[in-house]
Order: C-alpha cells, then sequence, then structure tokens
C-alpha cells in the first residue's frame, strides 16, 4: 500500500467548518430571490392565472409565467435536446405536462416576501385526463427508438421455457427518488449576454452547453461553477426547467437571482428512478445449469422525452447461458421525465435478476452461491471479449466469510435467534467502466506545490482526494503540497461526473498529465551542470527535488530549476482516452452484497443486523474514501429494498408523499452493522492505475439481497419493492 | 409565509385575554408543528402569542399524582429521572416520538396539540375535510396507509399522531386548561375528539383556551409497561401502530392494566373494555390473543391501511408479552 | 430554553412591543398590509411606502450568534435558519428540508441542539446561537471535527455541519454510551450519502477521548 492510499478528504476541513460553499451559498451583491409556482393539474392547459396579488405583494420586482416570458431564443429550436438539457421548455406556453410544473416564477428582495407572494398565484385550468399509473398503462408500451432500444437475442429466444426447471416472474420497482440533501439550487447572473451560474450541476461543460443551446450563445460565453455539490446521485445529470427559470429571471431583471427549490419540488421537477415493471424467465438443468434466461422491462418516461436506462443490460453477460433474450419498453406518462439514479436501471435490473436467481436456486435445492458459481461466465457472451478481469469469485467468498454465510440454511424460517427469524442473502451488481477523454492540467509552482486542474467535479465520492493522492504518488510530493483546482468553467475539459467514470477519466488524466510532467522537469534536469552526462532514467524527482539515483547528494531543486530556464512554474495540459487495447475487452467492476436480517414476522419488522459489501473495483486509489462510497451506495441500496417509493394518488395524479417525513431513506439506527471489503487488485487492461469504478456497482444489488435474505428467514418472496412491513406480516398463531 | 404580528406572553391570564379577542390569532411555544404548517399554508394566523416565557415549565410531584407544567419540553420530561422512575411508559413514549432536537423544542402542550400527518391535510391542493370544512376527504378512495381503522367517519380517517399523547390516554391523565371563563379540567381521553361530521376540531378546548398542564395520578406502572411503536424505518418515523400497556402484575395475575393504541385513530385509542378483561387473569399468551382480539371490535380497514387490522391486534400481543416478561 | 434575563428587561420588551402594536394600530398600515390588497398596490406603487412597510413589519431582535452579539430588525416570520443563511451570510448551517424532517439546520440555542428551520428568530430574543463557523478557533477544530474528517464521517459534507452540532450534543447529553444509543439519538440527522457507519465511528472516538490521528 502506497502511502496515499489512505489520505482524509482534502475538502474535509471545508466541509467539516461549514466554509464549504455550496452553490445557493455565494455571497452575491443585489441577489434576489426566486422561487418556481408549479400546476396543481397534472395534464391540460393554463385558461388563467392570476398574478396581481403577487406582483402588489411587498418587495415582489417581477413575476413570470408564460403570458410575459422573455422566451430565451434557442426556444424555437424546438427538438434540440443540446445533450444535456431536456425538451421541457419552462413558460412556453399555457401546456401543462405534470403535476407542479413550474407555471410561474416570482422575484423579490428577500427570501420571506418571495415565499410569501409565490402563495398568491392562483391558475385556473382545462383540465386533461392524465395518466400517471404505469400498471394501468403498461399495455402501451412503445420501443426507444434508438440502437440501445432494440431488443436482444443470443441463442433460442425464450429457451428457458423449455427447460427442466423453469422460473417465470413478475417484479416491479416503484418510483424512487434521489433526494440529495441539498436542494436544487442556482445563483444566475448576466454580464451583458454572458451568463454565469452557480448551480447544482454533475457536469460542467455539459451544463455550458446545455445553458449555451436555450439561450443561442457559445457554451464559451456560458460560465458554470459547481463546486461543492451536496451530493445529485444522479439527478444533477440534466440541466432543468428552474435553471434556465433563474437565468431568464435574472436577465429580465439584470440582477442575480437565487432559485432553491422546496424539498416538494424535489419529487416532482428534476427527475427520479422510473417505476418499473419486469419479468424474468428462468431455466435451468436439473442440476443447476442455466439455458435460457429472458429479461423483459417496462419503465415509464415523461410524456415529452424518451427516457431509457440499462436494466436489461446485465441479464446479457453476467451469467454463463447461451440464450439470452432482453427487452425493453417505455410507457409515456403525465409526469416530469425521470433521469438515472445512482445504480441507475442496473439497480433495477439486478433487483429482478438476483431475486429470480435465487427463487430458481432454491427450487433446485441448491445454495444460491453454489448456483451462481456453477453458471460463472468466464467471458463475456455479450460482447464474446474476455474480461479485464474479474475476481467476483473473490467477492462471493469474502462476504459468505464475514457474514456467516455457513449459518445459512436453504430452508426458509429454519434459523432462528430467540424471538428473530434469521435470514441470509445476497445479490450481485455490476456496472461498466467507462473512460471519457478528459482534460487534466498539471503546474508545478515555485512554492514546492502542485495544481491539478479539471472541470470535473466532486459531488461527494472524494474525486478531488482521489486526484490529490494519484498526484502526489506520482510526482513523490506529500498529499499536503497538491492543490487542486475544480468545479468550474474554464479549467481544461473534465466529464460529467456519473456512471463511475470519473477515477477512470479524470485519475488516468492526472496520471498522464503528472508523469508528463515529471518528465518535463528531469528533461531539463539532465541539462543541469549537476547531472551532467547522465539519463533520464539515471535521474529520480520526489519531494520538489531531482536526485541522482546514483549519488543522491547530488541533486537540484525545482526552484533552482525554474529560475535557471526563466520559469514561473513548470506546466503540462494533456488529453487522456481510453487506449485501444481497452476496447479488446469487456470492462466491468462486480460487487456482492451480503446480509443477514432479522425478521419479526408479527410486526413485519425487518432489521439489517449485519451488512457485508464485497466489491473488484480494480485498484483501490484511497481505501478511505472508497469504503465512504461503498457503505453509502449500500445504504443507498437498503433504501430501496425496504422503504423508498414515491407514492402518487392516481386520481389526482400527484405525489402524496413528497417530503422527508413520508418518504423514508434510511436513518442512523436503520444501519446496525455494515463491513466493505475490497479485493484491490490492478485491472491491467482498464486505465494506468487500474481502476475499474466504484459509485453506481456499491449499490447495484443490494434490494435483491435484502430480499433473498428476507425469504431466507420468513419464506415469503416478495418481488415488489419496497419490503415493507405489510408484506411480510402474518397473523399471529398462538403458541401451542 | 403570511407576516404576522408577534407578541410575547408574561403571565397566562394576559396569553388567553390577548389571544381571546382575535379571530386569527394563536399561541406559540415550540413551533416543532406550527411553524410548519405556517410555512405549508395550512394555517396562517394574523398574531401570534409567544407563550414560552410563562412559568409552565415544571415537573411536580404532588400529593397523589404528577404535575407537568404544559411547557416542559418533551426531552425535559422523557428524561427526567422520576418520571422515568414513576412513569416509564410515559417516558417510552416520548423518546420514541420524533428526533432528539425536535423533543428539546417541542412542548407537551404543543404535543398534544399537534395536527394530523395525512397528506391530504398538509397539501392545500388537495381535498380535506379537516383543513377545509366540507372539501371532502382525499384520503377515502385514496392513499390511507398511515389512516385511521377506528372511530373514523365519512368526513375523515385522520389519525393523531403523537405517541406522548398515548401513554398519557393510558395513564388517565387529565389535562388543566385556563381560558377567558378561568380554569377547568378535561379528562385526558375526553380531549381528543372523533372526528364525526367536524373533523376540523381535534379536541374539546374552547375558546382557545391555554393548556397549563397535565396531571398523572400516581399509579403502580412502574415495572411492567412497554410502549411500542412499529413504523417504517427504525427510528424517526411517525407510528402505523403504537401500544401503550402497563401492567400490575403480582403472581402472575394482573391486577390493574392499561392499555392505549397509536396510529389507528382521530384520537389516542384506549381499550377500556380490553382493560376489564384482562383484570384477574392469569399471564398468558392466549389471554393475551383474546384482549388483542377484543380489542379489534369495529375495527376497519380502508384499503391500503388494511395490514393494520393484522399488525395492531399482534402489536397488542407483542407489547403485552414485553410488559409482563420485564 | 428562554433566555436568563430579569422581569425588568421582559417587561420593557413587552412595554416596547405594545407601544409598537399602538403606532401599528395607529397608521393602520399593519393591518393593511396583511390584509387589503389596495394598500399592497400602494405600497408597490410608491417605492417609500413599501420601504415604511417593510420595516414596520420587523421586529427588534437582539441575539449572540457564536459569540458575536447581533442587534437586528427580523420579520416575525424569519426562521433562524433563513437569519442564519441568507442575512448573517453564515451559510454552514444547511437547509435540507425546511420542515424539521432532516437535521441539516441543527443548531445549539443555548447549549441545546434544536431544528433552526422550525425556530422562528423572533422568538429568540438574547439567546446564544452556536452554528458550525463557532466550533473551531481558526485552524483548531473542535475535536468533534478532526474526527468526522479522521473517520470519514461524510461524503458531500451538506448534512455534515449538522451532523457535527448533533454528535456534540449527543455526547453532551450522555446519549453517546454505545454504538446502539448514538445511532437512535443521531437518527434524527438524515445522511443520504449513507455515511452511518462512520459517523458513529467519530462520535464514539470522541466520547472515548481518543484524538490521535
Amino acid at each position: 500500500m502506497s502511502k496515499t492510499s489512505n489520505i482524509n478528504r482534502v475538502d474535509g476541513f471545508a466541509k467539516v467548518t461549514g466554509s464549504a460553499t455550496y452553490s445557493a451559498e455565494y455571497k452575491t451583491d443585489g441577489v434576489v430571490y426566486a422561487c418556481l409556482v408549479g400546476s396543481t393539474i397534472a395534464k391540460g392547459r393554463i385558461k388563467s392565472i392570476d398574478t396581481k396579488k403577487a406582483e402588489w405583494a411587498p418587495g415582489v420586482l417581477v413575476v413570470i409565467s408564460h403570458l410575459n416570458v422573455d422566451k430565451p431564443s434557442g426556444y424555437a429550436k424546438a427538438k434540440d435536446p443540446h445533450n444535456f438539457g431536456q425538451p421541457l421548455q419552462v413558460f412556453k406556453d399555457d401546456t401543462v405536462l405534470y403535476y407542479d410544473q413550474p407555471i410561474a416564477m416570482v422575484i423579490a428582495d428577500t427570501f420571506e416576501r418571495m415565499q410569501y407572494a409565490a402563495s398568491l398565484i392562483k391558475a385556473e385550468y382545462i383540465k386533461e385526463e392524465h395518466i400517471t399509473d404505469l400498471q394501468k398503462a403498461k399495455d402501451k408500451e412503445k420501443k426507444v427508438e434508438t440502437d440501445k432500444g432494440d431488443d436482444y437475442h443470443r441463442g433460442v429466444q425464450d429457451n428457458y421455457k423449455n427447460a427442466a426447471v423453469v422460473l417465470e416472474e413478475e417484479y416491479t420497482i416503484p418510483t424512487e427518488v434521489h433526494n440529495p440533501m441539498e436542494l436544487a439550487n442556482i445563483i444566475a447572473k448576466w454580464d451583458g449576454n454572458k451568463p454565469t451560474v452557480y448551480t447544482k450541476s454533475q457536469g460542467v461543460e455539459g451544463t455550458r452547453r446545455s445553458i449555451g443551446g436555450v439561450f443561442g450563445i457559445p457554451p464559451e460565453d456560458v460560465s458554470v461553477n459547481s463546486e461543492y455539490l451536496g451530493g445529485a446521485f444522479g439527478m444533477g445529470l440534466h440541466t432543468w426547467p428552474y435553471e434556465i427559470a433563474a437565468l431568464i429571471g435574472s436577465k429580465k431583471l439584470n440582477r442575480p437571482v437565487k432559485l432553491v427549490l422546496h424539498r416538494e419540488q424535489m419529487f416532482t421537477n428534476v427527475g427520479f428512478r422510473p417505476y418499473t415493471i419486469q419479468k424474468m424467465g428462468l431455466g435451468a438443468t436439473k442440476d443447476g445449469k442455466l439455458t435460457g434466461l429472458t429479461h423483459e422491462a417496462v419503465a415509464m418516461t415523461s410524456s415529452y422525452e424518451d427516457f431509457m436506462e440499462g436494466t436489461v443490460n446485465m441479464s446479457r453477460f453476467i451469467y454463463n447461458c447461451d440464450n439470452v433474450s432482453t427487452r425493453y419498453r417505455i410507457v409515456k406518462l403525465d409526469t416530469c421525465t425521470p433521469i438515472w439514479m445512482r445504480g441507475p436501471g442496473e439497480a433495477t435490473g439486478s433487483f429482478a435478476l438476483e431475486s429470480a436467481m435465487d427463487e430458481l436456486a432454491h427450487k433446485l435445492d441448491m445454495d444460491p452461491i453454489e448456483f451462481r458459481k456453477l453458471n460463472y461466465a468466464e467471458k463475456d457472451l455479450e460482447q464474446n471479449k474476455p474480461w479485464s478481469s474479474k475476481y467476483l469469485l473473490e467477492c462471493y467468498e469474502g462476504g459468505m466469510e464475514r457474514i456467516g454465510w455457513k449459518n445459512r440454511k436453504n430452508k426458509p424460517g429454519s434459523v432462528k435467534e430467540g424471538e428473530w427469524l434469521v435470514g441470509y442473502g445476497m445479490g450481485t451488481g455490476t456496472f461498466g467502466c467507462y473512460r471519457s477523454p478528459t482534460s487534466v492540467k498539471a503546474k508545478f509552482l515555485a512554492d514546492g506545490n502542485l495544481v491539478l486542474q479539471c472541470s470535473v467535479n466532486d459531488m461527494g465520492p472524494g474525486t478531488a482526494t482521489m486526484m490529490t493522492a494519484i498526484g502526489a504518488e506520482i510526482t513523490g510530493l506529500p498529499s499536503e503540497n497538491v492543490v487542486i483546482e475544480m468545479g468550474k468553467s474554464g479549467l481544461p475539459k473534465g466529464p460529467t461526473q456519473g456512471g463511475s467514470a470519473t477515477t477512470s477519466s479524470v485519475g488516468s488524466a492526472v496520471h498522464d498529465a503528472c508523469n508528463l510532467l515529471v518528465s518535463k522537469i528531469l528533461g531539463l534536469a539532465v541539462e543541469t551542470s549537476t547531472f551532467k552526462g547522465m539519463a533520464i532514467t539515471d535521474l529520480a524527482f520526489a519531494n520538489g527535488v531531482v536526485t541522482s539515483k546514483k549519488d543522491n547528494l547530488k541533486s537540484v531543486s525545482l526552484a533552482s530549476l525554474l529560475s535557471a530556464n526563466k520559469l514561473e512554474n513548470f506546466e503540462v495540459e494533456n488529453v487522456s482516452k481510453a487506449t485501444e487495447e481497452a476496447k479488446k475487452y469487456s470492462i466491468y467492476s462486480f460487487s456482492v452484497h451480503f446480509v443477514k436480517v432479522l425478521v419479526n414476522p408479527n410486526l413485519g419488522k425487518i432489521r439489517l443486523a449485519h451488512v457485508v459489501s464485497c466489491a473488484d473495483i480494480g485498484t483501490v486509489i484511497n481505501q478511505k474514501t472508497s469504503a465512504g462510497q461503498m457503505y453509502g451506495g449500500a445504504v443507498g441500496g437498503i433504501g430501496m429494498g425496504l422503504m423508498e417509493a414515491l407514492e402518487i394518488d392516481h386520481r389526482f395524479g400527484r405525489p402524496i408523499n413528497n417530503n422527508f417525513a413520508d418518504y423514508h431513506v434510511p436513518v442512523n439506527a436503520d444501519i446496525e452493522k455494515q463491513e466493505v471489503f475490497f479485493v484491490n487488485k490492478k485491472d491491467p487492461i482498464s486505465n494506468p492505475m487500474g481502476t475499474k469504478g466504484l459509485g453506481e456497482t456499491a449499490l447495484v444489488g443490494m434490494a435483491p439481497a435484502i430480499a433473498n435474505a428476507v425469504f431466507n428467514a420468513t419464506g415469503k418472496r416478495v418481488r415488489d419493492l419496497p419490503i415493507t412491513l405489510d408484506k411480510i406480516l402474518e397473523p399471529r398463531v398462538a403458541n401451542a | 409565509m403570511k407576516n404576522f404580528q408577534i407578541i410575547r406572553a408574561l403571565s397566562s391570564k394576559s396569553a388567553v385575554i390577548s389571544i381571546a379577542k382575535e379571530k386569527e390569532a394563536m399561541f406559540i411555544a415550540g413551533g416543532t408543528n406550527l411553524v410548519d404548517l405556517m410555512k405549508k399554508n395550512v394555517v396562517a394566523p394574523d398574531k401570534l402569542v409567544d407563550i414560552t416565557a410563562l412559568d409552565l415549565k415544571k415537573i411536580e410531584f404532588l400529593t397523589g399524582k404528577t404535575s407537568i407544567g404544559a411547557l416542559a419540553k418533551n426531552s425535559q420530561v422523557a428524561e427526567d429521572k422520576a418520571i422515568i422512575e414513576k412513569h416509564p411508559l410515559l417516558a417510552m413514549a416520548l423518546t420514541a416520538g420524533a428526533s432528539q432536537q425536535i423533543r428539546h423544542m417541542a412542548t407537551v402542550g404543543g404535543n398534544m396539540l399537534q395536527r394530523t400527518r395525512c397528506s391530504y391535510f398538509y397539501n392545500t391542493d388537495m381535498p380535506c375535510n379537516k383543513r377545509v370544512p366540507k372539501s371532502g376527504c382525499g384520503a377515502i378512495g385514496g392513499s390511507n396507509r398511515m389512516h385511521a381503522i377506528f372511530g373514523a367517519s365519512d368526513s375523515c380517517i385522520a389519525v393523531h399522531p403523537s405517541d406522548m399523547c398515548v401513554a398519557l390516554a393510558a395513564l388517565d391523565a387529565t389535562v388543566q386548561v385556563e381560558g377567558p371563563k378561568g380554569k377547568r379540567e378535561i379528562k385526558f381521553t375526553d380531549f381528543h375528539r372523533l372526528p364525526g361530521n367536524t373533523p376540523e376540531k381535534d379536541n374539546t378546548l374552547q375558546n382557545k383556551e391555554l393548556i397549563t398542564s397535565v396531571e398523572i395520578p400516581n399509579n403502580n406502572f412502574t415495572k411492567n409497561v412497554h410502549y411500542l411503536k412499529v413504523r417504517d424505518r427504525s427510528s424517526y418515523a411517525f407510528a402505523l401502530v403504537s401500544v401503550a400497556a402497563a401492567l400490575d402484575i403480582q403472581n402472575n395475575t394482573i391486577n390493574d392494566v392499561r392499555l392505549a393504541m397509536g396510529g389507528v385513530a382521530h384520537k389516542p385509542w384506549r381499550l377500556t373494555e380490553v382493560e376489564e378483561f384482562l383484570k384477574g387473569k392469569t399471564v398468558s399468551e392466549t389471554i393475551f390473543r383474546q384482549a388483542a382480539d377484543l380489542a379489534m371490535k369495529g375495527a376497519r380497514g380502508y384499503g391500503d391501511n388494511d395490514f393494520k387490522l393484522t399488525l395492531g391486534p399482534n402489536a397488542i400481543v407483542e407489547a403485552l408479552t414485553i410488559a409482563s416478561s420485564k | 430554553m428562554a433566555a436568563k434575563k430579569s422581569t425588568k428587561d421582559k417587561l420593557i420588551e413587552d412595554e416596547s412591543n405594545a407601544s409598537r402594536r399602538d403606532f401599528l394600530k395607529k397608521s393602520g398600515l399593519f393591518t393593511a398590509l396583511a390584509l387589503a390588497p389596495p394598500s399592497l398596490v400602494m405600497a408597490s406603487e410608491n417605492k417609500w411606502d413599501e420601504k415604511i412597510a417593510g420595516y414596520l413589519e420587523t421586529v427588534p431582535l437582539s441575539i449572540e450568534v457564536n459569540g458575536v452579539k447581533q442587534n437586528l430588525n427580523v420579520e416575525p416570520r424569519t426562521t433562524l435558519l433563513d437569519l442564519l443563511r441568507e442575512q448573517l451570510h453564515l451559510t454552514g448551517t444547511k437547509k435540507g428540508c425546511d420542515h424539521g424532517q432532516c437535521g441539516a439546520c441543527t443548531v445549539h440555542v443555548n447549549g441545546t441542539r434544536i431544528l433552526s428551520c422550525l425556530t422562528l428568530a423572533s422568538m429568540q430574543q438574547n439567546a446564544q446561537v452556536t452554528t458550525i463557523e463557532g466550533l473551531s478557533k481558526g485552524k483548531k477544530l473542535h475535536p468533534m471535527q478532526e474526527a468526522f474528517i479522521k473517520n470519514d464521517g461524510f461524503q458531500c459534507g451538506y448534512c455534515t455541519p449538522g451532523q457535527i452540532m448533533s454528535g456534540i450534543a449527543c455526547i453532551k447529553e450522555g446519549h453517546a454510551n454505545s454504538r446502539e444509543e448514538i445511532r437512535e439519538y443521531m437518527s434524527g440527522n438524515i445522511c443520504r450519502c449513507g455515511a452511518y457507519h462512520n459517523i458513529v465511528d467519530a462520535i464514539t472516538e470522541v466520547k472515548e477521548g481518543g484524538m490521535s490521528s
């Protein structure tokens, strides 16, 4: 282990002292307060909107609606999705496409006056019949008209039906909502025709393109600052109407505008994990060899945008099965567009697949892990490529040992601890390793500090800390001497933070830039009299000093090298990309979550007595932040498994529990005992560090692990998440 | 939130007088529910009378009874050593509610006056007879997982969300109130009411009376007591069903018993008939089961909350079992 | 929870409030603002009117934040959270839900942890408020802040100020005697990144006094 493999979070001081500045917290002279007023119907048209009372209210500067909006010039190009934005054009016309769609914006001089004025706005509507219930509308499914939307077949279609042992079941997950702790928020201002936003974006460059598209200006003219994000989990992957609204308001008033969504609006206006119905068909021989696997999903999207995710993809490659069919369909509903939520489709898909695998193992009277091992895929049959590396078996072993798998009995309900029924379950997760072209600038300053610059942001996983660790490792500097500048435009272009690709993309770019920087320094060093006659390979660079490997008394400091070359600093800017070699391999991270549950069937109470999350993510750059991410992903999966569900009253097309009291996410008391285990073996192909990505797979597989453990404890198979107590409650029978 | 006038009362008398005259005036103490409701525009008072300076914070152990000032904080009562000793059921119920931060703010009187958590009540775009009389009940035929199985009406199936009140109802507490016409006492079980045709009224306070204290008569329920709260996560969630069980057991025989449920009705649901059934019986699971079945007499579900018809009796058996085995 | 002060102070305060009320009644502006839109038109159309209206809608507030005495005028409806964040620019205290459902806004008032989003600033006359910004002395961190860094008790950092304020109080209250007790008494602080395991580690470490890093 290197000395940087366990460093503290580099932004820790800022975060524990409250000095980390999140978007709406930038002190901005003359800033005024805006909020959005939402529609109270789910579909139809605005007949009239009464803004007079609000306009008259004290402190109100303007009320903007479709009636008086200065439409951004990009609105005319109706179908341009700007690849990061979304097609709903706020205040464009009188159409209402979902409940709580912004229909007006109030801007006032103080927060309190703005809030009050917003409550005075009343609209009348011409209602149309809305559809928000996927169960009732699932027949209206359609294919997504892209390559990714195509059906997939390998071998004989639906061959599972011909197997000796067949499992055919339906699994559903409800709508779940990201709900980062920080509300979606923005400060928008204009300097002439150039906007600046401090906003909750996972992709600085994407937000620039999107805003540029809407306002008909080049992306380079858009300044974006997203240095600190209070979590996002995917909801920051779009530019949302609230951001455009703030810009419209700011432009109108020629003043900085601050707009913070209410928690209620976080459930209705910034995406969610879509309600999805999945059908699984699994077939096996009597001795447990998979002979057919069919995975079909029907998921909701909005009426105005086709959204799809990789729900069925895992089924194509995770097990060794010659006959695989997958099918993905969407149904347009009258809601906001979904957006990838941590683990995204793979988490949804793994709930169905890994539950079904557990059910089939039970039918076969096999241990679920033995069953999986028997169907272990030695290569990726979907792409017909070898794995770059795969330590899934090590994850199984590591988890079995830690959770005490040997205490598990195949027969449900056969283990007890006191009054509690004990169950063990596991679920497999996986996520692809991606690497986007990334530009990083590395600069050595005369004061001995290394500055690393990239516009990528850090929504919480520890990107800055990872960059620091890699930079320090390569340059031999103490991590305290590495300075990270990130999360805003104007820096070398980094990727969007998402898809578990940040370390692979940005880490590699830091790696490459630092190596180039060291080479450059050594190249200049060999020219000095101290190292006369030596080759670059004879020199070493560490802690800001170039030293001869043969004679460590011979050394040249960075400062003197700079002055000798009349330079203020050494710098390198470099773009790193995936290699051609990598395309020959299938590169995936793997995770296995294990849980031990205690169930009181009289009360339906499920306790997670022990949770063990194991992962093969290639090299672990930083044990501390990686473990944190894994703990957190598991907690997210626990929410998915046990409590999270957006409930809609379909009569009104409105959410019922759009607040933190009624939409339950795990609290501290829910997490009794948690462990994390990383295989920590370098992937030889993925990237120079050999990492494979963690953020998504940290969640994938947890929900089925819980469902499987609950089955093992109680014999109750819950196929619709979340597993709330009413689903496993048993009428109490008096002990004889 | 509408702006309002705020004044600070220095005596309960002046508080009562200052509020009685004004139609849209309300008392405020901890504010944990009222400020929330004001933010949601569910209530919009013109004037708030801040009563936090009143001398109503004491917990006193008097002859034959315990008196708890209406302004005593929930955490103050829950962690009072003498309360834990004399009325452990109350301490348990209080600790089961909300979070420690909220318990530090919320007062005993305010806890009694908290409004239902029904989503239709909270969402001003939805029909709700409690918020806007005659606007309809969204929860009937709608989303009603949290809702009542006892004593509901065609107008309202909301439940009272308090944990503390379930224990106080079980412990035969009384509520001391002061109004423009003077002071009076209300039996705790009569304090909250069933919705009937007027669900907008949560309780039997009149003319903006001020709650000054709650009194609990001395009892023998110091050992075999349990407050069981069943909820959707391990903490910081409202009860789906809760049970306050207090037993006085001598030689395995139930001398005396108090039993009440929360999360099942518009008011804390005291089970006096079940108590009568249990008195004099020998402790056994069978007896508890019979008691639980008896408790369910008249219960009905509304769809999403049908599970409470199973959970309710199970929770009663569980609570009685735990209480009796302490 | 009320700040300690003499009866005389209270009377003066009440009297000044009373005289303000009388003034408001005489001017008629307060009632007009609250109830009658036509007056609001006037207020909006005439800048001076609105400014007077704005002033008349406030109450004086004397409050100590992180040891600094502040004499302010606040609207009665302003919450302590919005006062801290929007007027005093102490943005370390976070708004996560604004309805008492997440704990991100936890601060200490007169030494007790409370939710600033459900606290009306106007009711905190002479209160002593401590926020996350008031914990450290320059670069010298509070042991709980140190422990959160060392144990990685956060990821995005947004719930962190509330967790730390709550964690300090949890120990002070005597509710940190076991991991189980810490978990229960920290359940009013939601962490969506899911750092609970490490948060409990951090609090346990501070409780046990082991601060070596």
